[in-house]
């Protein structure tokens, strides 16, 4: 089991030099043109402007993971190769899907924890940033997010287990 | 779960998490009471939360994590020649390179018997409406313009259902490739700007402005440095500045075109101007701004705008100053001040030509050439002394941008954000035996829904909800500083501690200060005070030598989110070490804008006291 771990890790550091910088700056740009595109939105002030971008981003990653959980079991025409890759980009899709499910479950009991995991993680931004963005002290908002991520981490090996 | 539940979950998961072992289990057991099923809950989330953060569960960005499921994506579209194929009248000889919207080859066009550069665009792409648009406006569009500096379109079409573009080939490398491995003299720089600068004034001669300059469109000839501005698929054919609408005319077309495929190396909105950034409209001044931010590159060896994220990145150009030049360069200042109005945020305020801009450069460039106006006192003059000299400056400036990059747009944000600030003068040298340190507090009170004029107090007074507040520090002798965050305590034995300083950032993660050095956190923005009253405490720790306890934990913290420590055990290593030491209580002198500690040992600690109400 470990040196499977092993070799997954190591194919995928392979790959992640040939497109990783490139994949990641390609979703970066589709979400700022999602951004850019609403043109309703009257950006009221930077705060605002992150709270969207990450909301963006979070949607942009869901889509994917989405198309991609959905040609790994076979719904797309082309073949499936059950290499290491497919392996890690599947389980990867997957746990990215039950993240989001998760943080919706989160965010009927505790909507501003369930904002700090998007902004922090899908936003990229740093707790200084949420605190500002949130109107809460910093502290607060590292309080938020240890309650928020361990109860993510409870709720996706839960659900790994079943 | 319901509501409830989930909080009072929270609330003793909150306490709980501060303290360790048998302490933990006893308060759990306490507030749980008879709730078994109470008691499980939090156990099992303060069990989670050890696992998270040693797993570093959700520790990157999303996106990072999420790019990975579009390398198959981007994969399965590439169309696939080999060497020896033949395509129409092309003879395939070697793959040059590879990007989202196909694959470039270098080819032999049998017809003519001359080396090509054959892009040739996959099948899907093939396939989408707009993304064909904008190859076909690409041919039309440079193949429109005969200028030694664009590169030159020999022809497009369609052979055995691929669509391909014949470009002239250059045997060289892009601008970004060139700036990698080499750092450029800055009369090499002036001339390459010199040349995107005469492609591009005969693109907006022809009313087309390419709306993407940037080192990876810009083409190096090894033979002889001669520079080929390539890449018109986003540009865009223009009114003339005076007919067209100015201003408030919101349009995304030139972001909407962005939007091609995952993995185009379109990636680059670092170069974007203002306009650009805020969607407006724009015209051939955009270009003039994107060959300031390339200048401003290729001298400093770093972009002018990058932030973490693209909203940052996209807020820095909107409505940052870069950092100052003069702080990173030895540039004639001529040259720093050709940058200057090139990236003025205001169009009206920039070079109004390409042409214009370029010839204050060449202007520039013939001076260099006589030697007149190197800003620097050369005195020098021998070959191998300014050689030597030279290979210094190159590693000071590598060694020094990252920093004062960070550096300058702070102390510019300090001083723009707050003009009616006074910055204290420099504490007088102090004697060896003793530690001294002086702090000052910036306010910013929220009153009546609007952030009132920052200004400075020397220490601890009352605040309120939303009031917003920076520390700011000088030590007149080195020493190693450590700033450190307590909690409230929620009733619990041993407080929440955060690192704030030295932080990854801030300092480049050294506790080591040097003389008269100045610090203030946070580094960009403030701290706010949020509804919960208390009392919260900033610990200074200023001593001579390097504090062992502190330099683990801040090891340990500056991996973690913003210096939280996440581990109880080094979170009860500070809270001892700040309890021990806390019975030397430094002298602390007040002054009306600041406040002066001194201690006669090595080690200074103080608690600056946030009490908001």
């Amino acid at each position: 089991m470990y040196d499977e771990l092993h070799r997954l890790a190591r194919r995928y550091m392979s790959r992640e030099r040939k497109g990783h910088t490139l994949q990641t700056t390609a979703l970066i740009n589709e979400a700022y043109v999602r951004l850019v595109d609403q043109k309703n939105v009257h950006w009221a002030n930077r705060s605002h402007f992150f709270a969207i971008s990450a909301q963006i981003m979070r949607r942009i990653l869901i889509d994917h993971a989405r198309r991609h959980a959905y040609a790994k079991r076979g719904g797309g025409a082309q073949q499936v190769s059950l290499d290491e890759a497919a392996t890690v980009t599947s389980t990867r899709s997957s746990d990215l899907l039950r993240l989001d499910e998760a943080l919706k479950t989160l965010a009927e009991m505790d909507q501003r924890r369930s904002q700090v995991v998007e902004l922090r993680y899908f936003g990229g931004l740093s707790n200084e940033e949420i605190a500002g963005v949130l109107n809460v002290s910093e502290n607060t908002v590292t309080r938020d997010w240890n309650m928020a991520r361990a109860w993510l981490y409870q709720q996706l090996t839960e659900s790994a287990a079943n | 779960m319901s509501p409830e539940r989930w909080q009072q979950i929270s609330r003793i998961f909150k306490s709980a998490i501060s303290l360790d072992g048998e302490a933990r289990a006893a308060y759990v057991a306490d507030k749980c009471g008879t709730d078994e099923l109470l008691r499980s809950e939090v156990e099992k989330l303060l069990a989670s939360h050890r696992q998270a953060s040693a797993e570093g569960f959700i520790g990157g960005r999303a996106a990072d994590d999420g790019a990975v499921l579009l390398v198959d994506e981007v994969e399965e579209q590439k169309a696939h020649l080999n060497k020896g194929q033949q395509l129409g009248a092309y003879l395939i000889l070697d793959q040059l390179g590879a990007g989202g919207m196909g694959e470039v080859y270098l080819a032999k066009d049998s017809r003519l018997g001359r080396t090509v550069a054959l892009k040739v665009l996959s099948p899907d792409i093939s396939a989408d409406k707009r993304r064909m648009r904008r190859f076909r406006q690409e041919a039309k569009v440079a193949s429109s313009l005969n200028q030694p500096n664009i590169l030159t379109i020999f022809e497009s079409g369609e052979v055995e259902g691929l669509t391909f573009l014949a470009t002239e080939f250059i045997d060289g490398e892009t601008l970004r490739e060139h700036l990698r491995h080499k750092r450029l003299e800055v009369a090499g720089t002036i001339d390459i700007a010199i040349q995107v600068l005469a492609a591009l004034d005969a693109a907006h001669e022809a009313r087309i402005v390419h709306r993407d300059i940037k080192p990876e469109n810009v083409m190096i000839r090894h033979r002889d440095h001669l520079v080929k501005v390539l890449d018109f698929g986003l540009a865009k054919v223009t009114e003339k500045r005076s007919d067209a609408l100015t201003g408030h005319n919101f349009s995304t077309e030139a972001l909407t075109e962005f939007k091609t495929t995952p993995g185009v190396l379109m990636g680059t909105i670092n170069y974007m101007s203002p306009e650009q950034a805020r969607t407006l409209e724009v015209d051939e001044r955009t270009d003039i701004w994107s060959v300031g931010v390339l200048l401003y590159e290729m001298v400093t060896g770093m972009m002018p705008f990058a932030g973490p994220t693209t909203s940052h990145t996209l807020v820095q150009i909107i409505e940052k100053e870069p950092p100052a030049l003069t702080r990173m360069m030895e540039a004639p200042a001529e040259l720093q001040r050709i940058i200057r109005k090139a990236m003025a945020k205001s169009p009206d305020e920039r070079y109004q030509s390409a042409k214009d801009m370029a010839l204050d450069l060449k202007n520039l460039r013939k001076q260099l050439d006589l030697g007149e106006v190197l800003a620097r006192d050369d005195t020098d003059h021998t070959d191998n002394g300014s050689e030597k000299k030279r290979v210094l400056f190159v590693a000071l400036v590598a060694m020094v941008a990252a920093t004062a990059a960070i550096f300058a747009v702070n102390v510019w944000r300090a001083s723009r954000a707050r003009p009616s600030v006074i910055v204290p003068a420099a504490t007088p040298v102090v004697a060896d035996a003793e530690r001294r340190l002086t702090y000052w507090i910036t306010v910013q009170k929220f009153r009546e829904g609007k952030y009132k004029d920052p200004y400075t107090v020397a220490g601890e007074i009352n605040f309120e909800a939303h009031d917003q507040i920076r520390l700011n520090i000088r030590t007149p002798q080195a020493g190693y500083l450590y700033i450190i965050s307590e909690g409230p305590r929620d009733g619990s034995a041993v407080p929440e501690f955060v690192i704030l300083f030295p932080s990854p950032t801030a300092n480049k993660g050294s506790s080591l200060l040097a003389p008269d050095q100045q610090i203030q956190i946070p580094e960009q923005s403030w701290f706010i005070f949020d509804t919960q009253e208390g009392v919260e405490r900033l610990w200074l720790v200023f001593a001579e030598d390097a504090v062992t306890e502190l330099e683990t934990v801040k090891e340990f913290a500056n991996k973690q989110a913003k210096g939280l420590i996440t581990d109880m055990t080094q979170n009860k290593v500070v809270h001892d070490f700040l309890t021990s030491h806390s019975t030397e209580k430094p002298n602390a002198g007040k002054g009306d804008t600041l406040t002066t500690l001194t201690t006669s040992g090595k080690l200074l600690l103080y608690p600056v006291r946030l009490e908001h109400h």
